[in-house]
């Protein structure tokens, strides 16, 4: 178990020097230049706008990262061949892969806590400097605390999108886990499409593969909850259980592939 | 006393092709066995199966066949690792990290922890001759310094059984006599060291036994000793003498080689007496440079049993 | 798998048991899934918004895969449809159609059914669909627009207003538009004729829904064969009305009730219609209609040959 967290840390550290720390920058200032721009414009309007654009950008930012780091975390170490470094050490393989998940997930979950502070810190200002009327306009309060269960569940997210990364990088080439882990991304959020796909065709056959395909391919759009947040349409907490759980089992599954492909590789 | 590395019929195929995938057979039914203590040299042309040999040995590749043992455990086991130390051909490391940050992120693998870490990675960057280039990112290390970091990291756990693929390549003549110095140090310690090489007098100055792959397949091996013959096969000498003496000299010696330097070598036949020749040279004027014993070398052995083994597979394929 | 270290046997590890574990995990998650889905529905905003207000934005936005994209929001468009059809009558809310077909036809003009469909969708009278003709025609004249030579458009955009909006020389106009195209087949220009000189007559009616049922689509045909029922039933219906005439010609009065015309006209039994529905016979407009249980009901109109208003 230690032998895991030193590895993570060392992925965590590898991706803070790749450059991922400016995504955080580039994102609070995009926030704030949005902010300023977009409360020029029709007041009332804006507020929604600011939190749509901020979860929506935490949403892009967070997976641009996790899929351009994801597929290079086992791929890159394989073809420089300096996973031999930590191969030939008392590290199983079954650790290495769980390290590097860790610690790209730890840089996720860093990332993601900076950027929300920084959402926080805008609908604040926005608060602050909004007169009373505008206030009471609004549906939902500025600094809505539900804010936080669209970024806990966006977590959700990338932690799935992470591992399937992962699992493709234990196997094929960086653009080819690009292309396969960006193509799962899009499916798992059309896959609801999938679901009310059986409740208009006629055929049971096909009906059957859709309900089929939705329940085995990551099912991501559940993590969605931006347009109920924004809204103040309330979450219910077995919701974000449930998809929480179902987000726990499936990295699980994804990370036990991972294992038990990377296992059986000979590495000239 | 359990022999410290063994194996027993390990053979490795891999799958060459595309369409029509064929096996390959690197390594055929290897069977050696390595004692604790020994400096072992495993020798051979390049694309033998060394390589291959060492990364089954140390589980970054699956056997086809065969097993592998190192201190008495099956290669597979993680936590004999815990004792071993392996420095692979050209080796290439996160080189966004310093060489220090990069050991300590290995010696906290094995299980340093704490102020112990600091201590045991500058010890060794001491050992391998890595001064204050430790704090530069390894992306601007030469290979030289690459292969020293290499070394380091094979010896931070004070290894037991070190394996070494090719641990002079890259190196200058500098490195390499500070490698073998290292290496023997390593061998009074007690430590056993198995190191693959095409290079061959480093086999001769460190190894106590050798063994000797073409192919895929162990052709010999054995103490050094049993396989050179130590029998002499001349005397060389070299004089430095006066013209009038040079058609004498032909009198004396087998062949007779005039040198850039002015000096002449003279090639005596193994029965030949030096003393006597070294004074009747010297009665007639000339001077001795030098007089060495010419013995087989593992050159000459080694291209013996090559050309043997490459002969008899083309007979083999002709038949 | 083993975190821990030792006893690893040096051979390659066989990856059943990991196997086994991936294929459980996989149920599980299904299982977890199928639990949650029974609370849960996507949601659907009151007020829907749109994010993409310009379809020529989403059509750079998709980077070469229009094609595929236009695929799922016709998927989306089909569902939308067909799920507010199921939804609660005063809760039917139809805006979004348009806006989705637009997307789907910018995004590839040449989606023969987009068109076809979306028109047929759009045309649809309240409940069962907006009631849009005029978008309908719009979203044809669209794809006329970018298939100049497709001479379904004209076709279709004559039926809307041939059946919908009962404007029979506009629709004359647009058959013999159509068959004027190389690829138009024969009867679309005796159509035109024939939709000038008896416009609303059920035979150019019934000559165009069977047209329609010539096609492949499985939906298209029911449609059209159920149209042709209605209006075998609709000749039913006037020649029970004649009877109730003749009633009324011979008594001097009308019918109080139906049983009557039955007993005094002969008739064979209550009527039926091809469901096997009774018709209905409402006092006090002396009309016969097909019974409002039946599939057939409400009959379109035009009812009566010659008719040109409901």
């Amino acid at each position: 178990m230690r032998t895991i967290w030193i590895i993570a840390g060392a992925a965590f550290k590898e991706s803070v020097r790749d450059r991922v720390p400016y995504t955080m920058v580039v994102f609070a200032v995009l926030m704030m230049a949005a902010s300023y721009l977009i409360s020029e414009l029709t007041a009332g309007q804006d507020l929604k706008i600011i939190k749509d654009l901020g979860l929506a950008a935490m949403s892009v930012f967070g997976l641009v990262i996790a899929v351009f780091i994801g597929i290079g975390l086992v791929s890159k170490e394989v073809e420089r061949k300096s996973v031999f470094g930590l191969l030939t050490k008392p590290v199983t393989r079954a650790q290495f892969i769980l390290g590097k998940y860790l610690g790209l997930v730890t840089t996720l979950a860093v990332n993601l806590s900076v950027m929300t502070v920084a959402y926080y810190g805008v609908l604040f200002y926005m608060n602050g400097v909004a007169t009373e009327a505008m206030r009471a306009g609004w549906p939902v309060p500025a600094t809505d605390p539900r804010l936080l269960v669209a970024v806990v569940l966006i977590m959700g997210e990338l932690a799935v999108v992470t591992a399937i990364a992962l699992m493709f990088s234990t196997f094929s080439s960086p653009l080819l886990s690009a292309m396969l882990t960006l193509g799962l991304w899009v499916s798992g959020h059309f896959n609801s499409d999938l679901r009310q796909f059986e409740q208009v065709v006629d055929q049971p056959a096909v009906a059957w593969i859709a309900r089929g395909l939705y329940y085995v391919l990551p099912n991501l759009a559940p993590f969605n909850v931006k347009a109920e947040v924004v809204y103040g349409m309330p979450v219910s907490a077995s919701h974000v259980g449930f998809t929480l759980l179902y987000a726990l089992i499936y990295i699980a599954a994804l990370l036990v592939a991972a294992v038990a492909i990377f296992r059986r590789r000979d590495f000239k | 006393m359990s022999a410290a590395i063994e194996t027993e019929g390990l053979t490795k195929d891999f799958s060459v092709g595309f369409w029509r995938p064929r096996p390959y057979r690197a390594l055929d039914h290897l069977t050696l066995d390595v004692a604790a203590g020994e400096v072992f040299g495993f020798l051979g042309p390049n694309g033998a199966g060394k390589s291959t040999t060492l990364k089954l040995l140390m589980q970054l590749l699956y056997p086809t066949s065969g097993e592998a043992r190192i201190l008495g455990r099956p290669a597979g086991d993680a936590a004999v690792r815990q004792r071993v130390g392996f420095l692979a051909e050209n080796p290439y490391y996160y080189d966004h990290l310093t060489a220090e940050e990069l050991l300590a992120y290995f010696a906290r693998v094995f299980g340093f922890r704490g102020t112990d870490v600091g201590t045991r990675v500058a010890r060794v960057l001491d050992e391998v001759g890595i001064g204050k280039e430790r704090r530069l990112r390894l992306r601007r290390f030469s290979k030289g310094m690459t292969q020293r970091v290499g070394l380091a990291q094979a010896l931070l756990n004070n290894p037991e059984v070190l394996f070494l693929d090719e641990p002079m390549s890259g190196l200058d003549p500098l490195g390499r006599r500070h490698v073998r110095d290292l290496i023997l140090g390593l061998r009074a310690k007690g430590c056993t060291v198995f190191f693959s090489s095409h290079i061959l007098s480093d086999a001769e100055t460190l190894c106590s036994r050798v063994g000797v792959l073409v192919q895929g397949k162990l052709v010999a091996s054995g103490p050094l000793s049993e396989i050179l013959a130590f029998e002499l096969k001349g005397w060389e000498l070299v004089v430095g003498c006066g013209p009038q003496l040079h058609a004498e000299l032909a009198t004396f010696a087998r062949t007779v080689t005039p040198l850039s330097d002015g000096h002449v070598l003279l090639h005596l036949a193994p029965d030949a007496e030096p003393d006597r020749v070294v004074g009747e040279l010297t009665r007639r004027g000339a001077h001795i440079v030098s007089i060495n014993p010419v013995r087989e070398t593992l050159e000459d052995y080694f291209v013996q049993v090559v050309g043997a083994t490459a002969g008899r597979d083309t007979r083999g394929a002709g038949a | 798998m083993s975190l821990s270290l030792s006893s690893a046997p040096s051979q390659r590890p066989s990856s059943r048991g990991l196997a086994i574990a991936v294929a459980g995990l996989l149920v599980a998650s299904i299982g977890v899934q199928v639990v949650r889905d029974r609370g849960w529905q996507p949601y659907v905003p009151a007020t829907p918004v749109l994010w993409f207000q310009s379809g020529n934005f989403l059509k750079r936005a998709s980077l070469g895969f229009e094609s595929l994209v236009a695929d799922v929001y016709w998927i989306r468009a089909v569902v939308y449809y067909g799920s507010m059809r199921r939804v609660v009558d005063s809760q039917r809310d139809f805006t979004l159609l348009d806006p989705l077909l637009t997307f789907v036809t910018t995004l590839d003009p040449k989606f023969r059914v987009a068109y076809r469909f979306g028109a047929i969708f759009l045309t649809e009278a309240y409940p069962d669909g907006p009631g849009r003709p005029d978008l309908a025609i719009a979203l044809l004249q669209r794809g006329i627009a970018a298939n100049p030579a497709a001479w379904e458009y004209f076709h279709d955009i004559g039926f809307v207003y041939y059946w919908w909006l009962q404007d029979y020389k506009a629709a004359a106009g647009w058959f013999a538009k159509g068959a004027q195209l190389p690829d138009a087949p024969e009867w679309l220009q005796p159509l035109a004729a024939t939709t000038l000189a008896q416009g609303g007559d059920r035979q150019s009616s019934r000559q165009l829904w069977r047209q329609l049922g010539d096609s492949d689509i499985e939906w298209l045909k029911s449609t059209a064969k159920h149209r042709l029922t209605q209006l075998d039933a609709m000749d039913m219906v006037d020649e029970l009305n004649r009877a109730v005439q003749r009633f009324t010609l011979r008594e001097g009065r009308a019918p109080r009730d139906f049983p009557e015309v039955i007993a005094r006209e002969r008739l064979r039994g209550w009527p039926l219609d091809s469901t096997g529905v009774p018709f209905e016979y409402d006092a006090a407009t002396n009309r016969l209609d097909v019974g409002p249980k039946s599939a057939l009901w409400p009959l379109p109109w035009p009812r009566e040959p010659g008719r040109t208003t409901p």
